[in-house]
């Protein structure tokens, strides 16, 4: 194949007959097995599973009953989603044999919308600890380069499928971890709103700060695998009763008259981001701005406000669901993970409750900020991705989180791609929208993907192997 | 930056715990304790006492 494509084009391939799901599999099949070895994305890869999914997409293609655009699809599943009958380990050696006996309910979603399962991703240990190597797998590598990051915990999902490994994948995001390797991997990673999409199934890390989302290289992509991974579940306490809007019908309609506010204290005086990161923003602004939209200044407390409260409770809830094994497998965990997770210990349940109220009163002011913006523009990561060996133990609580107030008010958010920063690596921005307003997202992120074209530009590695 | 517990009284917070810590991951925690302390200080702002936490409580259990 002389290209790496997108689910979009390749879903009108398959439905044309023109690309054969076998075919598209096989593509990926040779990509995991050239450059997995470096990369690091798959903790398993089920190649046997994948061909009979593929086969299987293809008899229902040529008999006239195709499933939809994801019949076909190769995917993968971060290794914290349970997948009944396949290891499920959260990339750590306290779950190193673990089969579930049943699918996550995005699991179950995609496999019933046809996707093809291509393996396990690598993860942050449970969700949170890496990068890792002191674990039973290698920490993902960032494809762009892979001396460098992938930005976390969702490492696998965005290494395979900026390298076209897979197409699509699924990711969790407690703080950012869907945005974080979508914007250091360069491709496309939306947090939807909190109880958009069912948690059951998926390893938890903090119960109220949790979200599962999809990554794939466009915002349209993306569009697609929500659509079959939202909607109503009752085995998710947190799940949204409501009806499902379709995200790709007006996903093409245009940023004209929309207003969109930019949070600039965020990412200029808060967490300052790289020069490459600025000019990336700025030029968006630009774009939207020249599309018609209406562009004004937005302010916030403090992201250390934010940030704060959400470490407190992750750390909270996530100390409460690990203490047991903290108390009697602690050596167990890989290094990271156990000490910031320990840390957790020392925070009273007087704090926990004094977060939990100052949330409220962040979550009114966002609302009252976004009555008069459809979309905020902030940054998704300061800069483009360190080198792997430099990533700080205590990285994540020295600097405010850029994407923990989304998760803290559980409005949705999605990063998207800039270009390339002055060391070759992505660099990106961050989206978000009301709660609930997915489709508004996805069509300021699709209208900036189609005017900037930044979309056609692979990792090296990957482009050089697609050519051959 | 530097924790405003002792090191003798983080000790007696680590035993509270009751986590298996070794001195050295004792240490590892105590010199990063300072930056929970910080994120701590954050969330306890003044708040008017009929403030209500972000969770509520629902009778009818999903």
């Amino acid at each position: 194949m002389d290209q790496i494509l997108t689910i979009a084009e390749a879903s009108r391939l398959i439905a044309e007959k023109k690309l054969s799901p076998v075919e598209l599999t096989t593509d990926c099949l040779a990509r995991v097995k050239a450059y997995d070895d470096t990369l690091h994305a798959f903790i398993l890869l089920t190649e046997d599973r994948a061909m009979a999914d593929a086969r299987a997409a293809e008899t229902r293609v040529m008999a006239g009953n195709a499933k939809g655009p994801l019949d076909g699809i190769p995917i993968g599943h971060k290794d914290i989603y349970n997948t009944a009958g396949i290891r499920t380990t959260g990339h750590s050696r306290l779950l190193e044999h673990n089969v579930p006996t049943r699918d996550a309910t995005s699991v179950r979603k995609w496999a019933a919308a046809g996707v093809v399962l291509m393996g396990k991703l690598s993860t942050h240990e449970f969700a949170m600890g890496g990068p890792s190597f002191d674990l039973p797998w290698p920490p993902a590598r960032n494809p762009w380069n892979p001396e460098h990051f992938t930005s976390g915990s969702s490492s696998g999902t965005g290494a395979a499928v900026a390298s076209g490994m897979i197409l699509g994948g699924t990711g969790s995001d407690t703080g950012g971890s869907i945005r974080g390797p979508a914007a250091l991997c360069g491709i496309t990673g939306i947090k939807p709103t909190y109880g958009l999409v069912s948690r059951a199934g998926v390893l938890p890390l903090s119960f109220s700060m949790d979200h599962a989302g999809p990554m794939a290289w466009t915002v349209e992509d993306c569009a697609l695998l929500l659509q079959a991974m939202a909607g109503h579940d009752p085995a998710d306490p947190a799940s949204a009763d409501r009806p499902v809007p379709d995200f790709t019908s007006d996903i093409a309609k245009g940023v004209k008259g929309m207003r969109i506010g930019f949070v600039r204290h965020f990412f200029e005086t808060d967490n300052p981001v790289s020069p490459a990161t600025l000019s990336g923003i700025d030029h968006a602004l630009d774009v939207f701005e020249h599309l018609g939209a209406e562009i004004s200044e937005v302010k916030l407390s403090p992201l250390a406000e934010y940030h704060a409260c959400g470490w407190i409770i992750i750390s909270s809830e996530a100390y409460a669901i690990h203490e047991p094994w903290l108390k009697t497998r602690f050596n167990d965990y890989g290094e990271l993970f156990r000490d910031r997770m320990a840390l957790g210990g020392f925070i009273r349940a007087t704090d926990y409750v004094q977060a939990l109220r100052r949330r409220r009163t962040l979550c009114q002011e966002l609302k009252a900020a976004m009555a008069d913006c459809d979309i905020l523009v902030s940054a998704s990561q300061v800069s483009e991705a360190p080198k792997i060996t430099d990533v700080p133990k205590w990285g994540t609580m020295e600097k405010p989180s850029l994407t923990m107030p989304f998760n803290l008010t559980g409005y949705p958010a999605m990063s998207v791609c800039t270009g390339l920063g002055s060391g070759g690596l992505p660099v990106s921005m961050q989206l978000i929208a009301r709660p609930f307003a997915e489709a508004t997202l996805l069509q300021a992120g699709h209208a900036y993907e189609m005017a900037v074209g930044t979309r056609k530009r692979r990792p090296e590695m990957a482009m050089a192997e697609a050519a051959e | 930056m530097k924790p405003s517990v002792r090191e003798t009284e983080f000790d007696v917070m680590v035993k509270q715990t009751g986590l298996p810590l070794s001195a050295e991951q004792k240490a590892t925690l105590y010199e990063a304790y300072w930056m929970l302390e910080a994120m701590i200080a954050l969330v306890n702002t003044p708040m008017l006492p009929e403030s209500e936490p972000a969770h509520m409580f629902i009778p009818e259990v999903r």
